[in-house]
Parts: structure tokens; sequence; C-alpha cells
């Protein structure tokens, strides 16, 4: 081990650094609190089965690519070939299609490794 | 500079010192255990305290930074308040400061074994640390707040700071990519993540703790509780003899012979082998109380 050479220091007059109790109390009390309330949470987020997601769920859908976005789910392609009534019904049932009310749910059986 | 003290290169680092180095890599690795448990899939919807990518086939606890970026990436459509995250972040951050990254991060683990090779080690200006507070509210806040799940470079369902970790690419996409040769589909870890990858531990070697003390936005934002953390070092000015055995053994580059609760430090306790400086508890009466029996 290489010494580092001491700066001119004089130790009676640097601080002790000792920390007072209370605000690392305080913080800590708070931490526990946040953390009992995360655990009952629900959010605002739908499930796939219904009924609002909890926060230990939501986290999970984090971890496994369990977040369906409205904005992605896209409508069947179009027909192939050239046969103009089966383009019609197409387009139809895409116009009748309703638009999905939720804008993002959980889907909490879902097991896809994160893309990371 | 030469140092005036004259007994400065005979003092030896002291018993609980000796003790503390010799448990650290012990306590680091049965944290391994809890962090890379197979079992505890069905704990991934609780954030851990410390930097393990959740993507890791046998990780146990959500990575916290991960669930950060993505609640930022959800405010755009709805506004959920991460009270588990910050909770979990306060109650570790409140009762031990950065005291997790020095004895309990497998990432930072990873590094300090890497940190055993003998080749001499690069120093690194203290300023580089504020790199982590940028990082933490540029990549992991700001970014998926404005691109939500699209992340750099822009793609689906993958967020920046993930794109670029190098604990994602070690953890989860080596393992994959492993996999996936073997299987003989190629190697399907991008360019850019692999070339992190490389670049991470190559530096590892060099520096000690890189992304701990250029990057890690995790271990930014616990260093911030060291100031005032129940879990803290104290200074003993009857013990000091200026001998900067504290310094010396610092593992981080922080000027401990000046300040040790400070944002730079890990809390490994490396600095505490000299005597000066004590592991300590802060209680109500007594102003604090040691942390270790001696």
């Amino acid at each position: 081990m290489q010494r580092v050479p001491q700066p001119p220091l004089n130790p009676a007059l640097r601080d002790l650094e000792g920390h007072d109790f209370w605000p690392g109390f305080v913080a800590a009390l708070i931490g526990i609190i946040l953390t009992f309330c995360g655990v009952r949470h629900l959010t605002a987020v739908d499930t796939v089965d219904g009924g609002n997601a909890s926060e230990t769920q939501l986290i999970k859908a984090f971890t496994f690519d369990g977040l369906q976005y409205a904005s992605k789910v896209s409508s069947p392609p179009p027909p192939r070939g050239d046969d103009p009534e089966a383009l019609e019904r197409w387009a139809r049932k895409n116009r009748e299609a309703e638009a999905p009310t939720w804008k993002v749910r959980v889907d909490t059986a879902a097991k896809t490794p994160c893309p990371t | 500079m030469e140092c005036p003290v004259p007994e400065c290169k005979q003092r030896q680092p002291t018993e609980l010192g000796r003790k503390l180095k010799r448990v650290r890599p012990w306590v680091q690795t049965g944290f391994l255990g809890v962090w890379l448990a197979p079992v505890g899939q069905w704990l991934h919807g609780i954030p851990s305290c410390v930097f393990h990518c959740y993507s890791c086939p046998l990780s146990s606890f959500a990575c916290p930074i991960g669930v950060a970026a993505n609640y930022a990436a959800l405010l755009p459509v709805t506004m959920e308040i991460p009270y588990l995250l910050l909770g979990v972040l306060l109650l570790v951050g409140a009762a031990g400061g950065s005291l997790v990254c020095g004895w309990a991060c497998p990432f930072g683990f990873v590094q300090d074994l890497l940190a055993k090779v003998p080749v001499k080690k690069v120093a690194l200006p203290a300023w580089v640390g504020y790199t982590r507070y940028v990082v933490l509210v540029g990549l992991v806040i700001l970014l998926p707040l404005i691109l939500g799940f699209k992340g750099i470079p822009f793609g689906d369902q993958v967020i920046s700071i993930c794109r670029l970790c190098p604990a994602g690419a070690l953890e989860a996409g080596l393992p994959a990519s492993a996999q996936s040769v073997m299987a003989g589909h190629g190697w399907p870890m991008s360019w850019l993540k692999t070339l992190i990858l490389a670049t991470f531990i190559g530096s590892a070697l060099f520096i000690h703790r890189p992304w701990c003390r250029i990057f890690c936005p995790l271990g930014g934002l616990l260093a911030l509780f060291n100031r005032f953390s129940l879990f803290h070092l104290r200074f003993k000015p009857s013990e000091c003899v200026e001998c900067n055995l504290c310094r010396s053994r610092c593992p981080m580059g922080v000027n401990v012979d000046k300040q040790v609760n400070v944002s730079g430090c890990v809390r490994c306790l490396e600095c505490s082998t000299c005597g000066a400086l004590e592991p300590c508890f802060a209680l109500p009466k007594d102003n604090s109380k040691p942390a270790l029996p001696k």
C-alpha cells in the first residue's frame, strides 16, 4: 500500500462528524410508512382481468414486460388480394371497432423477460 | 510532500479494521445469495436497494433504477407515485446511507473483485462523482418522461438507462447471449451494449469501482443520506496521529483526512483501520454509540 502523505492538519480542529439522531430517525420512519403504504396501495392502472393493479403488480409488470398500451394495440392487417368486398368488410370492421377505454393496463400473467 | 509525523509509516491497521477487511467479501457473497435467489422470483414486485438488473435469470427483486425509469415513462399516460420505491430507498438511505453500496451491492462486488487484479490504478478527481446526478436526472427521470418507453437508440419497450446499463449487459445480456451462442443462434446482444460491457470490464481493472464513482444513479442517491444517516463514521481526535492511513486505505479516493461522511463514500469502512474513524450509530441521548465492538 502506498501511503498518501498527510497535509498540514490539526486533528483537534477537525469536525467530529457525529450525526444527530432525529433527522435520520424521522426519514427512516417516513420510509417505513411509505413502504407499508406502497405494499397495500392500489394504482389507477387496470389489469387485464379487470380491477386495479396493486403497486407490486405494476412493478412486476415492469420486470416481465407486462404493460400493455392502448396506442400499441394494432388492428388486423388488410386482406391480401384484390377482393373489393373483403377490403370493404375489413374497413367497416375497423370503423365499427370500439376504441379501448383504457390507456395502459397490466397483464399480471406476463412472464416475458424484460427486453433489456 | 513529506510526512511530518515520524511514526506515520509504522502505524499498523487496528484489529477492528483487519476484521472488517476480512469479513466484507463474505458479507458481499452472502448478499449475492439474496439478490440471485432463483426461488425469490415472486419478489420481483418489490424494488431492492442495490443496483441489480431484474432481467437477470436469477434475480429476486426489481432494480430500483429500472423501476424509477419505468414510473417516469408511465407519467405521460397516468400519474402514479412510487410509494414502495420511495419507501425502500428512504428507509435504507436513512438507516445506513451508502452502506449497502460497500457491503451489499452485487455490481459493486464484481467491481471490487476486478479491482483485485494487480494493475496500477488510475486516480479520479472528486468532481466526477457529480456525473451520477446527471445520469439520475437525465437518463432515469427526464428521458423516459420525454420518450416514454422508447429508449436510446430508439426501440420499443426499452428504457434508455436499461439500454445503456452495464449491469444489464453483464447479468442479463451475457447469460442470454451465451445461451444463444451455445444453441447456435449467434450473439444477440447489440454491439452498443457489448461495447459498454467490454469498456466497463476494462476500466474496472484500472479504476476502482468506475461505475459507482462516475455513473451509478442509485449510489448517488443513497450517498445524499451520508450526511445524516443513523449509521455513520465519527472522527476521534484523540486517536489521530496524522498518519493518514485512513486516506491511504480509501479505494474511492475520498479525502478522508478532511471529511468522511461525504457523497463519494461507499462506506466500505476501510478508512476505519487507523482507529481514528469509528463506525457508529446515532442515538437520541448519547451523541453516538460504536456500531461494532472492538
